[in-house]
């Protein structure tokens, strides 16, 4: 009599019932890691960091939002309250901090791109370069407030300085905690945490710092140049 | 015959798969350069923009910072080649903040010659 059983050779929806000892097996990527930007097991085919991330990028907007506002409506100090900020501005001086900060931001998206290609040396020098950057620009945001203090405009001196110290020295604490990660990513990095397969974790840091950038954007032409 | 149970291979094996893009964010630093320059001409040469009062110099920078952010934010922050919905997600909170604090702007009669600049509560003064 015939067998009217199909081998599973011959049959390649057949479910082997025994694996062979020597099967070789190569582990399912994990769901966290990058896959090169082409998809990830989540529904939304976006890693949950990332995505993460540009919430709270986008919840970041209302924060900027509502300070630079505030500064818009009390830019101008009642009489007897001390030098309105505007009285005081050095444009020279922070249009140079500007230009630090946009070219740090040159230097952070090349680092994502060296580490997406596994070049670790150019990713630890553009990551020294990026934090060396924001390091000048916080040292010149220092001297500034520093100058403006000595000007006689106090944090309490009137609701315009109040207003232009919170939202200024918001943005700063924003840098010196991207500088925080940005150190912390070049430990991870010489300790052997941060390759190629995890470039998604500096890219992340990235938005953080080029979000950091696009606030000082709005700063510097809406407080510092607008008349 | 070994049998060899393989996983779908990830794109980070190919060298290939992010593009490189070094000599584009170059240009997009420079471009992004020169549009601060003539940001800060606007302050230190009013006179090409009509004027320190003209009415160029207001319209002409929120141009050039939305032409920076718009670039950052898509070339440097990967939103053009990144998922929409991603776009979408940015967008909206931005939309929601502009539309919410341009309320409240017009709330203290920010755009007209009687602003209110004091808190609710406090009384206004008059000149």
């Amino acid at each position: 009599m015939a067998s009217t059983e199909t081998p599973i050779a011959e049959n390649p929806e057949a479910e082997p019932t025994t694996i062979p000892a020597s099967a070789e097996f190569i582990p399912a990527p994990d769901p966290d890691v990058v896959h090169g930007g082409h998809g990830f097991a989540t529904n939304t085919g976006i890693s949950n960091t990332k995505l993460g991330m540009w919430l709270f990028l986008a919840s970041e907007c209302l924060l900027f939002g509502g300070l630079i506002t505030t500064f818009l409506l009390y830019k101008l100090p009642a009489p007897g309250d001390g030098p309105a900020p505007q009285e005081l501005y050095d444009i020279p001086f922070t249009s140079i901090s500007s230009f630090v900060l946009l070219m740090s931001s040159l230097t952070m998206v090349l680092a994502v791109s060296a580490i997406e290609r596994g070049d670790k040396q150019r990713f630890h020098t553009w990551i020294v370069g990026t934090a060396l950057l924001g390091c000048v620009f916080i040292a010149g945001q220092a001297y500034e407030f520093q100058l403006f203090v000595s000007e006689g405009m106090g944090y309490t001196s009137s609701r315009a300085s109040s207003a232009f110290y919170t939202l200024t020295g918001f943005h700063g604490v924003h840098v010196t905690l991207g500088i925080v990660m940005l150190v912390s990513l070049l430990l991870l990095s010489f300790r052997g945490h941060i390759n190629r397969h995890k470039a998604e974790t500096v890219e992340v840091v990235g938005l953080y710092w080029h979000f950091v950038d696009v606030v000082w954007i709005l700063i510097f032409a809406i407080v510092y140049l607008i008349p | 015959m070994a049998t060899t149970h393989v996983a779908p291979a990830s794109v980070d094996d190919d060298p290939d798969a992010h593009p490189n893009r070094e000599k584009q964010y170059v240009i997009i630093a420079l471009i992004l350069a020169a549009l601060t320059v003539v940001e800060v001409l606007t302050y230190t040469s009013p006179q090409l923009f009509l004027g320190e009062d003209g009415p160029v110099i207001i319209p002409a920078l929120l141009l050039l910072m939305a032409i920076k952010f718009w670039m950052v934010v898509g070339f440097f922050m990967h939103l053009r080649f990144d998922k929409k919905m991603l776009t979408v997600v940015f967008y909206s909170g931005l939309a929601l903040a502009v539309a919410a604090y341009l309320a409240v702007l017009t709330i203290f009669r920010f755009w007209g010659n009687d602003q209110v600049v004091q808190p609710p509560g406090i009384p206004v003064t008059s000149e």
